[in-house]
């Protein structure tokens, strides 16, 4: 596997990564920190984007690419808190959601609510990384990332609109690694 | 400097300036929604607000005189920012293939503008002006092109945004040789001020090689003052090079490489960055200001006809550029494409030239750039966005 690096003056850098046969990966990360992700299926063809994040949630999907292992703490929802703002959860999707039958996309849970699906779990089938236009059905396990007021607004959005001040064990907003029960949340690092 | 109180229909300096930015803002978010890029839209929102439109329907109009130095500021924070970017290291790494499709840009555009310029009656003065704006692509609207509709992540990215790294570099040379010329007389009168001029800026660009690694400390560790200091030391030097007839542009231009080549790089940009839209809106509506409808209607063929030759002349030469970059055909041409929208650099001119003394050049000249500013940042951003369209009129299609 090779990655390229170049520049792009006033913008950024640019690394593209050899996915086999021609395709590539191509990661524009620009000077403000915000990252673009697209896909070039050969080399004559045009990128087509994936998605974008910010700096900090570019970092923290990184750290989960990575394999860095995060412990789930068994609360009423489960939540992970990775330093900074940032924290993953996980949330059963009730009937009556607006998520419940419809896409990722469709549902336009980054536009709304600025948290993002990383993983979507039906019955025993875990979609790590699913696309965006993947559906998802009440019953299934959500895995968020995004800010405390991104994953909030996600469970105000989707899961559970009455929740007034929700309170878990873990953490109140900001709390660090280890907030809660003792737990490393901040696992893997 | 405040005006006083402000006479009914007569606007302070602070509500001229807020009013300005707010057409200009209120302009370019009609405008996006079309899909124009911004840049000539805030020289509209400056037509707008200024004496030839608001002044001509009895609307209290501004007056250009009042946002001149703030309008200077934009020109420097633009340069600024293009020092600040720029890279010997990188331009010396791309030289091979930077070189050839750099000098084929500059050896095809620049004699077709200052043609252009003859053929417009301007004279020699007039005809190297008309070169310079037909020449320089826009950094600010191409760049953004590139990223709004995904290019930056193609191959073409590289020759796009390395000709404009070396077209950079040579509107630094550009602009200290225009702005010791249009002040008049003859090119022999001319030669102590260029001498002036271009010792200046060598000194500055001297100084910003020799000095940048002194240059990290004094401009502190908090964020306050490293924003200061770096906003005093572009302005003090900038300043100087005005008074000295050089150009204040290119003096920013040498500040941003020197503070560039410190590690404080990416915080100065991050924190200035604001600071230079702000002000950089503030010089294009003021570019704006000065613009009578009427010269620029009075110019509207000679627009029309620069359009369609130096139009399809970038997109050549650029495509030739991407060939010595060993892209495909339809990558090349793609170079080309992205290549043809004229914006910011082409103004800084206009601008200079209202500074000369024989009234052809004064007005006709920045009536020109911008009618044509205005008329090749749309048709450029057009030639992007329909590319596909275009490749298939060629005959080149993806596999």
């Amino acid at each position: 596997m090779t990655v390229y690096e170049s520049d792009l003056p006033g913008v950024g850098k640019k690394h593209e990564i050899e996915l086999g046969g021609e395709e590539r990966l191509v990661v524009v990360t620009h000077n403000t920190g915000k990252r673009e992700v697209y896909r070039r299926a050969d080399a004559d063809a045009d990128a087509e984007k994936l998605f974008e994040l910010s700096d900090g949630l570019a970092r923290t999907v990184g750290t989960v690419l990575e394999g860095a292992y995060f412990q789930p703490v068994a609360t009423e929802n489960i939540d992970t808190v990775l330093g900074g703002d940032a924290l993953i959860e996980w949330y059963e999707v009730p009937e009556g959601s607006e998520l419940a039958g419809e896409t990722i996309a469709a549902a336009d849970v980054r536009q709304r609510t600025g948290a993002s699906i990383i993983a979507v779990e039906h019955d025993d089938e875990v979609t790590p990384n699913p696309d965006p236009g993947a559906g998802v059905r009440a019953g299934d396990t959500v895995v968020v990332i995004g800010s405390r007021a991104e994953v909030d607004a996600f469970n105000d959005a989707f899961i559970d609109p009455d929740a007034v001040g929700r309170s878990t064990d873990l953490g109140d907003a900001g709390g660090g690694p280890g907030a809660g029960d003792g737990d490393d949340a901040d696992g893997g690092r | 400097m405040a005006a006083g109180p402000a006479v009914a229909g007569d606007l302070n300096g602070l509500l001229a300036l807020g009013a300005v930015v707010a057409v200009a803002a209120a302009v370019a978010a009609a405008g996006r929604r079309v899909g124009i890029p911004s840049v000539p839209l805030y020289v509209l929102g400056g037509v707008l607000a200024g004496p030839s439109v608001a002044g001509a329907v009895g609307l209290p109009a501004i007056e250009p005189g009042e946002l001149t130095t703030l309008a200077e500021v934009g020109v420097v924070l633009l340069l600024f920012f293009l020092g600040l970017e720029f890279s010997i290291d990188r331009l010396i790494a791309a030289r091979r293939r930077l070189s050839g499709a750099a000098a084929v840009d500059l050896l095809v555009n620049f004699p077709v503008g200052v043609a252009l310029g003859f053929l417009f009656g301007l004279g020699p003065l007039g005809a190297f002006l008309v070169g310079g704006i037909v020449y320089i692509s826009s950094s600010a609207v191409i760049t953004k092109s590139l990223v709004d509709l995904g290019w930056i992540a193609d191959p073409e990215a590289e020759p796009v945004l390395g000709i404009l790294v070396a077209e950079d570099l040579v509107v630094a040379v550009y602009l200290a040789l225009a702005g010791a010329l249009v002040v008049g007389g003859s090119p022999v009168d001319a030669l102590p001020r260029i001498a002036v001029a271009l010792g200046f800026l060598g000194a500055v660009a001297l100084a910003a090689q020799l000095l940048a690694p002194r240059l990290a400390p004094l401009l502190g560790t908090s964020d306050e003052d490293v924003v200061v200091r770096t906003v005093a030391v572009a302005l003090v030097v900038s300043g100087l090079a005005l008074s000295v007839g050089a150009s204040e542009a290119v003096a920013g231009f040498f500040v941003g490489v020197g503070v560039g080549a410190t590690p404080l790089h990416d915080r100065v940009a991050d924190r200035i960055a604001p600071l230079r839209d702000v002000f950089a809106v503030v010089f294009f509506a003021w570019v704006g200001l000065n613009t009578d409808v009427v010269a620029v209607a009075a110019v509207a063929v000679p627009v029309l006809v620069a359009a369609a030759v130096s139009g399809p002349a970038k997109v050549v030469s650029g495509t030739v550029g991407g060939r010595l970059y060993d892209l495909s055909p339809r990558r090349s041409l793609r170079t080309g494409l992205a290549l043809v929208p004229r914006g910011e650099f082409s103004l800084i001119i206009a601008a200079l030239a209202t500074a000369s003394p024989d009234p052809l050049i004064s007005s006709v000249v920045p009536a020109f750039a911008v009618g044509y500013v205005l008329v090749m940042s749309f048709a450029g951003t057009v030639a992007m966005s329909e590319a596909r369209r275009i490749e298939r009129l060629v005959g080149l299609t993806p596999e």
